[in-house]
């Protein structure tokens, strides 16, 4: 648990961006490993395993939380709205991508793009993986994850631009 | 093929997967969208790099989870308690129902009966 809490934590926070959030998504995923401890076969990487429960974890708290604030829903189209085009950002293709700038910007995409990607791009997670985690088919994984990184593309390069 | 065509297949395979014959031949002689190649899988390999860059994790949340065995044991335990004996416990609700029940309608009754005498002797005033 001890070597394991960082990571998980991480992922939980990726997703919900909220520190008190993903940290009870966290708990939350300790409490069902540890139920089922008996299921974990020990054919993958107790981490790997571990990161399937807590991106469970976390994406069924970031529904709850959707379905609490529905009046929040706005703030991602508020950020969306404030893209430049695509046309203006072409212009910056091939420009030195930062790991900050792509971390921050990971923040500001909105929350469907976001579960999509932290589970694909950065935790390597299969799109069938992805598709069971989100609740989704496959091909509606590949769309939120071909638009999301076509979103995070614009926000680096905006945030690069500043 | 035009740019506009490509680089909207881009983000898919930066990722995975192979472009077409087409597409990759469009990118050998087009320095705009191999730039534009070259900032998606920039992008994608910051992405994989964030794996192994944890965030720290917020003071006493290591606590907590090392609590959470000793937690669940006891919250199971009341579970299977309840479960093992749940006859038990749906009697005993159930006749803790039926007391209550049975003495607000005592109650009730009493109440009926006393202002129904409160009625009899006020008419009976009247008509003296």
């Amino acid at each position: 648990m001890e070597a394991t809490h960082r990571e998980v934590y991480s992922l939980c926070l990726r997703i919900l961006r909220d520190p008190d959030d993903a940290a009870e998504a966290t708990q939350d995923a300790y409490l069902k490993a540890w139920r089922a401890l008996g299921a974990f076969r020990g054919d993958a990487m107790f981490t790997t395993w571990m990161y399937r429960v807590a991106a469970n974890s976390a994406i069924s708290k970031q529904r709850k939380r959707k379905r609490k604030r529905e009046h929040e829903v706005g703030t991602d189209d508020d950020v969306m709205s404030q893209l430049p085009s695509t046309a203006s950002t072409e212009a910056l293709a091939g420009a030195r991508i930062e790991l900050e700038a792509v971390e921050s910007a990971l923040q500001l995409l909105p929350e469907h793009y976001r579960a999509a990607l932290v589970l694909r791009d950065v935790y390597g997670m299969s799109m069938d993986e992805v598709a069971k985690q989100l609740k989704i088919t496959e091909t509606a994984a590949k769309v939120r994850v071909h638009r999301g990184r076509k979103k995070l593309k614009e926000l680096v390069t905006m945030e690069q631009d500043e | 093929m035009r740019c506009a065509e490509v680089r909207e297949t881009i983000p898919a395979f930066a990722g995975e997967g192979e472009p077409s014959l087409a597409t990759r031949r469009h990118i050998a002689k087009c320095p705009g969208c191999r730039g534009e190649l070259e900032t998606y899988r920039t992008m994608l390999a910051s992405l994989q790099s964030l794996e192994s860059r944890p965030v720290d994790a917020p003071v006493g949340l290591a606590a907590k989870l090392i609590a959470i065995p000793r937690e669940a044991s006891r919250v199971d335990h009341v579970r299977s308690h309840v479960s093992r004996n749940r006859a038990a416990y749906a009697g005993g609700a159930a006749a803790t129902v039926a007391v209550v029940g049975a003495a607000g309608a005592l109650l009730w009754r009493n109440r009926e009966r006393s202002s129904g005498s409160r009625r009899a002797t006020k008419g009976w005033l009247a008509t003296a």
